[in-house]
């Protein structure tokens, strides 16, 4: 699909099994649209990391993945000499350019770049430094970047580039600036409904809607890790296989609480709210 | 210009975003005319946004502008350069300041009166020394030139006269410090935030938290100027909620994981030290280090025998008095051995 509707969009990602609502939905169409980083924050689990993969699936387009974490530097985001085979052949005498593109180590961001139309996916960039935000900088709003020794390259067709925060740290303005902006929320009860009925097939209609009830009472309880969707739908396997076996339902989702949450004071607090 | 673009553009300067995010949201309205007011919210809102805090401000002009649910129009002649320089009769100055981030965050009366300015002064240079010195270290993952350590094949090509190398860049571990500025504490807060300025200006990745009637960070501030203005300062404590405050903002939590974690109170809890215990033995799982500074310690008869400093002593891994700038050197002094013991050996220490 080169470049799907509005309409479109939300078809197939419902057939990819991924419940958008209008907010990401347009959010997601924007990105397509105006060929714009998507920069997608939330609590953790509520699906930011799937968008991409959902969405390389949609595009039919290869997902590359850059997985950020502290002390993520240029060497392994973007590019690096292979300085070994420079030597090799400064050696042999065969080259005359030790500064050629054979000697380039293609790192992600450089392989987005040259990968038509890849749908990169620039994950927990909160946990890179904030000097790592910099290097990005040119990447987000051009699509290029420039090596010193090679000059700059630049992307034929834009990538799609989705990018996720956790929000450990406040990122800078400059980067945001360069990106279309959305903030995941939880699902409301009818889509995490829907999502229980695609992700856990085994759960019937009425214990997937108690299950969603208590979920949504649970996640208003100060805890301190408030359950994602993947939470939900290990607590409704779970429980489902306890009721199979012949546990009562009630009893079943007590049982199965580690499933949700997993802070020993979390299970305590909600051990007691579904007595 | 017609009427309803006339409109949009009072709503652009309301809001007053960035001019690439303008751009943004003209380009996407002129593309594609939203079918409902909900999809021209979500538009709006997904390139004019940036930080989910702002959210509420965001909504609140937006229903301003578009309650009527007038949907507006933009022709789609209007190209990038167009809305570039689009002019703005009302550039909203105004209407920003009135919306600017946290304006109301300390205004509850009562908390005010007590309102007070505090000097912290300029971080006295020998604490900045000794923090140097005896904060954790970690290795971080990045490589830095160095005299030793692996070959760096990359400098060493581009002047191969002699080899380089390079090594993992050691830094400064996270540290927090929660600053107790209660009405019992009134003698030492000046000195404490002294000290948590010159924290500040060692450590890059430092965090001042202040508590009394509610917790407040106040890392910029402090960072920043010598001068902050506290706004529960010499009013009561809850320790407990103010500590369960920062436990319960995820944000807050990531600011103090595996960090050195120094909170400096009299840990004179009213009331029930349950919570207190209990978020103090959930800060120690958090942290690196917990490390507790008391005023009252320094007197060669005290004992934590009060039943809040009872109920925590065993999540501590460090209890000592600090009250003044000489005696907080002294105790800066000591991290580095309290880092290299094992932990919760407060309560063995004091036994």
């Amino acid at each position: 699909m080169r470049r799907p509707s509005f309409e479109e969009l939300g078809r197939a990602l419902d057939e990819q099994r991924y419940f958008a609502d209008e907010g990401l939905l347009t959010a997601i169409h924007l990105a397509l649209v105006l060929e714009r980083p998507l920069a997608l924050e939330g609590e953790p689990g509520v699906g930011k990391t799937e968008v991409a993969k959902v969405l390389a699936a949609i595009l039919g387009r290869e997902l590359i993945r850059l997985q950020c974490y502290e002390g993520l530097d240029a060497a392994q985001a973007l590019y690096e000499w292979d300085h070994p085979k420079q030597l090799l052949y400064a050696r042999t005498g065969e080259a005359t350019d030790l500064y050629d593109e054979r000697f380039l180590l293609e790192r992600p961001l450089l392989r987005a770049l040259r990968s038509p139309g890849a749908v990169l996916l620039i994950d927990e960039i909160d946990r890179a430094d904030s000097e790592f935000e910099a290097f990005l900088l040119e990447f987000l709003s051009d699509f290029q970047i420039t090596i010193p020794e090679l000059g700059t390259i630049a992307a034929p067709t834009a990538p799609v580039v989705v990018m996720t925060s956790n929000r450990t740290r406040e990122l800078h303005d400059a980067l945001k600036r360069r990106c279309l902006y959305h903030w995941i929320p939880f699902p409301d009860a009818d889509r995490e409904r829907r999502i229980i009925a695609a992700r856990a097939p085994g759960v019937s209609a009425a214990a997937a809607a108690s299950l969603v009830e208590a979920v949504a009472s649970v996640r208003r309880l100060q805890l301190l890790k408030p359950p994602g969707i993947a939470e939900t739908i290990d607590w409704a396997h779970g429980a489902t296989v306890l009721s199979d076996a012949g546990v009562p339902w009630p009893t079943a989702l007590r049982c199965s609480l580690g499933l949700l949450l997993k802070e020993a004071e979390d299970v305590e607090a909600a051990a007691a709210l579904l007595t | 210009m017609s009427r309803a673009e006339a409109h949009l553009h009072e709503f652009l300067s309301a809001l007053g975003p960035a001019p690439a995010k303008r751009i943004d949201f003209l380009t996407a309205l002129a593309g594609e005319p939203p079918p409902s007011l909900e999809r021209l919210y979500w538009i709006a809102r997904v390139t004019l946004l940036s930080r989910i805090e702002d959210a509420g401000r965001f909504d609140a002009i937006f229903s301003a502008y578009f309650a009527d649910g007038a949907l507006p129009v933009v022709e789609p002649v209007e190209d990038e350069a167009g809305a570039a320089q689009a002019p703005n009769r009302s550039e909203g100055e105004l209407d920003t300041a009135d919306w600017a981030e946290g304006s109301g965050k300390n205004a509850s009366r009562l908390d005010l009166r007590h309102a007070r300015e505090f000097d912290a002064g300029d971080a006295s240079s020998a604490l900045v020394a000794e923090l140097t010195r005896a904060l954790p270290r970690v290795g971080a993952r990045r490589l830095q030139p160095a005299r030793r350590g692996r070959l760096d094949l990359r400098r060493s090509l581009r002047d191969p006269v002699e080899l380089r190398w390079r090594d993992r860049l050691s830094r400064i571990r996270r540290v927090a410090a929660l600053i107790d500025v209660s009405g019992s504490q009134r003698e030492h807060s000046a000195d404490y935030l002294r000290f948590g300025h010159a924290l500040l200006s060692t450590v890059d990745r430092g965090e001042v938290f202040t508590f009394g009637t509610r917790l407040t960070r106040v890392t910029e501030p402090l960072a920043r100027s010598a001068q902050i203005e506290l706004a529960d300062a010499d009013g009561g404590t809850s320790i407990g909620s103010a500590l369960q405050a920062l436990l319960d903002d995820s944000r807050h939590v990531a600011r103090v994981r595996g960090a050195l974690v120094v909170v400096l109170s009299d840990g004179l809890e009213r009331g029930d030290p349950l919570p207190m215990a209990r978020a103090v033995e959930r800060l120690r799982r958090l942290a690196y280090r917990l490390i507790w500074w008391t005023p009252l310690g320094r007197d060669p008869s005290y004992r934590p025998l009060t039943r809040g400093i009872q109920a925590i002593l065993p999540s501590l891994d460090s209890l000592a008095g600090a009250h003044d700038l000489p005696t907080l050197l002294d105790e800066v002094r000591r991290i580095p051995a309290t880092c290299a013991g094992p932990r919760r050996r407060a309560a063995k220490e004091w036994q």
